[in-house]
């Protein structure tokens, strides 16, 4: 009762800081329009820049020509013919960055049920990104050619028996047409006619979702901002020090884990209530801005679980900041700075397939990196709760071992 | 000495190396206003931070009431109240506001907890400003706040930490009367300060604390009498003799005299013994006495006395 009492003192006392409210509630918001704005154009700029160099040598065969079509259809690329000599001639001297090669005979193998394999060859001039933005495109395009392949050659292989044995139309039943549809699906995901030849440094290979510009920038900003409200438990434990209302309490018959609890619950709300906020707001503030709203995936229950886990974090490491910091600076300063630099080698800023190994390293020290990667499954790569349990088992780590360190840390007196 | 409220036996607290309280022990009376007398440091802040439960001592213990302050933490601090040295209010939030979630704190609830605030805000004679946020009130106003909010649950012991500390004159005031009104109701008051005329004025006994010894414990006048010594001011008639002056100069018990118009003034280190001479001296002179006060030194004295130094240094 006296936790609950403390709580809501905290929460009046917060309700009444103008300054935090906008920090935690309102500078999010701005983030999230200004940045997907941002990532949008940034991502509209790359895909009108990206030309890739084609090197056809299957030249007028059918598969050459759909894909060469797909590929310029509005998927941010633009195809250019080169021969082979050329092509290499300007790899050579870096005047062109990546060079796609289609090998000859690939009509004709995948119509032969044959697998072909698509080379892409890239130098020193081409960036991660554009290796990665061809390499999804291609292996998209790619992707979609051995399914719609394998799907017309099993349909027409039972139409073939169909055909020979009429009588036997009555054993394909529609069960047995979709089971053979799903057996070539399948066949399509794992052992595909068409395969794109490649060596991709490890991280770009991990960023494999296409990226959403509106998803990443309220899942980034949320889970961002929902840590940065540990510095309010951090600051309001300090404040209580300094005026000596913590004194004043702990004189009081409140036991010193009803005082933390109490300090505990607002940082708890308020990180909740700012993911549920700032990601609500996103789904209606983005489209009247003109962009894309964030998408959230099919799992509720992993969203909530992701969001209880990410406010237990950052509820946690209130406390440990709260106390490890020793004065005003501190608190305002360091910790800020702290839960700053996390954020962004977390990749709320910046996807972490563009950080970099070392920062993509450095990443998976904070509990923001799991975080957004669980977010990240959910909502772009469209998995459920079970996939994304790991994640969540080292989020639940994170709050454990940063509530144990500041127990242990805590000072009362 | 009445019945014992509060009984502190060989207190010690140490930090680190440093030992802040070095076997402090006192027993406070049911009702009496106990004063703990020293300068800044001498450990009367960390002494009653153990007193009140928020510092474990490193030895010695603590009963309050009957009840072992280290078994029965919670029903004893129920039964205490500390108004600490800072203002220690939300100052965002009304008196009100302040007062209410204090109450609450110790266990008040519903229309007893809105009435006691009431009440508190009528005794601290902030009805009128009970709403406005504590920032914006004066230094003075604060305090009263401050006291307030220890007084919510009929505490049976109140502990008030330098509690006039950065207050004016008149607040000061405001606050002793306070001190006084509350004790004259029953409670027990421990009041720390390093001003000896607060202590003079508002405490029965008076514990005289330095470098985390208590060096002297008694009532002021008790302390001030082991000092010994005092002033008297003698008034005599019109035309009482020069010669008085003379004879009272040559008692042994008198250090120093004067004669300024109708008044006498006698300096001594043994104020009984020069008093009854004087007396003695006006009677066989046939002087008319108009006046007798007798100014006793102050604790600030004893304090210099005890320790070589003063309070305020």
């Amino acid at each position: 009762m006296n936790a609950l009492t403390i709580a809501l003192k905290d929460l009046r006392l917060l309700l009444r800081d103008r300054g935090q409210i906008v920090m935690l509630f309102l500078l999010p918001l701005g983030f999230i329009l200004v940045f997907s704005a941002v990532y949008a154009a940034g991502q509209q700029m790359e895909a009108q820049a990206i030309e890739v160099p084609v090197v056809d040598l299957d030249r007028g065969g059918a598969m050459a020509t759909l894909l060469l079509a797909t590929l310029n259809d509005g998927r941010g690329i633009r195809t250019l013919d080169y021969d082979q000599a050329e092509a290499q001639a300007r790899l050579a001297d870096e005047s062109v960055k990546l060079v796609l090669t289609i090998p000859a005979g690939f009509s004709a193998d995948i119509a032969g049920g044959k697998r072909a394999t698509l080379r892409l060859a890239y130098g020193p001039a081409a960036s991660d990104s554009e290796i990665e933005a061809v390499r999804l495109v291609v292996e998209g395009v790619a992707a979609d050619l051995s399914l719609e392949t394998q799907l017309v050659e099993g349909l027409s292989q039972m139409g073939a028996m169909m055909g020979d044995a009429p009588e036997a139309v009555r054993t394909f039943t529609a069960q047995r047409i979709r089971a053979q549809a799903r057996g070539q699906f399948e066949r399509a995901k794992t052992a595909p006619l068409v395969s794109l030849a490649a060596r991709w440094p490890d991280q770009v290979m991990e960023g494999r979702e296409e990226f959403e510009p509106a998803t990443f920038g309220a899942a980034g900003f949320a889970v961002m901002f929902a840590f940065l409200s540990a510095q309010v438990t951090a600051s309001s434990i300090f404040d209580e020090k300094k005026e000596g209302t913590f004194r004043r309490l702990l004189a009081s018959p409140v036991a010193k884990w009803e005082l933390l609890a109490g300090k505990m619950a607002p940082n708890f709300v308020v990180a909740l209530l700012q993911m549920v906020i700032v990601v609500g707001a996103s789904l209606v503030l983005l489209p009247l801005t003109g962009q894309t709203p964030p998408s959230l995936g099919h799992s509720p229950l992993g969203l909530a679980l992701i969001a209880v886990l990410v406010a237990l974090c950052s509820t946690s490491l209130g406390v440990l900041l709260g106390a490890l910091c020793r004065t005003e600076s501190q608190v305002g300063g360091v910790s800020s700075l702290f839960l700053w630099v996390a954020g962004m080698v977390g990749g709320a800023f910046i996807p972490a397939f563009i950080l970099g190994d070392f920062l993509n390293t450095i990443g998976k020290a904070v509990p923001h990196y799991w975080a957004l990667q669980a977010f990240n499954d959910l909502t772009i790569r469209g998995l459920g709760v079970a996939d994304i349990l790991p994640q969540l088992g080292i989020l639940a780590c994170f709050a454990a071992v940063f509530m144990a360190m500041g127990l242990v840390k805590f000072r009362f007196d | 000495m009445a019945e014992p409220i509060l009984i502190a036996q060989d207190l010690q607290k140490s930090f680190g190396d440093t030992h802040a309280v070095k076997g402090i022990s006192l027993q406070v009376a049911r009702g009496e206003v106990f004063g703990l007398l020293g300068p800044n440091g001498a450990g009367k802040t960390t002494t009653i931070s153990m007193l009140t439960g928020l510092l474990e001592p490193t030895g010695g213990s603590i009963t309050v009431d009957g009840l072992d302050l280290k078994r029965h933490t919670r029903e004893v601090k129920a039964q205490m109240g500390l108004v600490p040295q800072e203002l220690a209010l939300y100052t965002t939030l009304s008196a009100r506001q302040n007062l209410m979630f204090f109450g609450r704190i110790y266990g008040l609830k519903g229309q007893a907890l809105r009435q006691r605030v009431d009440e508190v805000l009528e005794m601290i004679g902030l009805t009128e400003r009970a709403d406005d946020a504590v920032g914006d009130y004066s230094g003075g106003m604060k305090r009263r706040v401050n006291i307030g909010a220890g007084l919510l649950h009929r505490p049976r012991i109140l502990f008030l930490d330098e509690p006039t500390v950065g207050v004016d004159p008149q607040s000061r005031n405001a606050i002793f009367e306070s001190v006084e009104a509350l004790n004259r109701a029953g409670m027990t008051v421990i009041y720390t300060t390093h001003y000896m005329e607060e202590a003079q004025r508002l405490c029965h006994r008076v514990a005289i604390v330095d470098e985390g010894q208590i060096i002297a414990l008694d009532t002021p006048a008790g302390l001030i009498r082991s000092l010994g010594g005092g002033v008297v001011l003698l008034g005599v008639a019109e035309g009482t003799p020069e010669a008085l002056t003379e004879h009272i100069g040559q008692l042994p018990a008198v250090k120093l005299v004067s004669r300024n118009d109708g008044q006498v003034k006698i300096e001594t280190q043994r104020l009984q013994e020069a008093l009854m001479g004087a007396l003695d001296l006006t009677n066989r002179m046939d002087v008319r006495i108009t006046s007798l006060e007798i100014l006793e030194p102050n604790l600030e004295s004893v304090f210099l006395h005890l320790t070589g130094k003063k309070l305020r240094q």
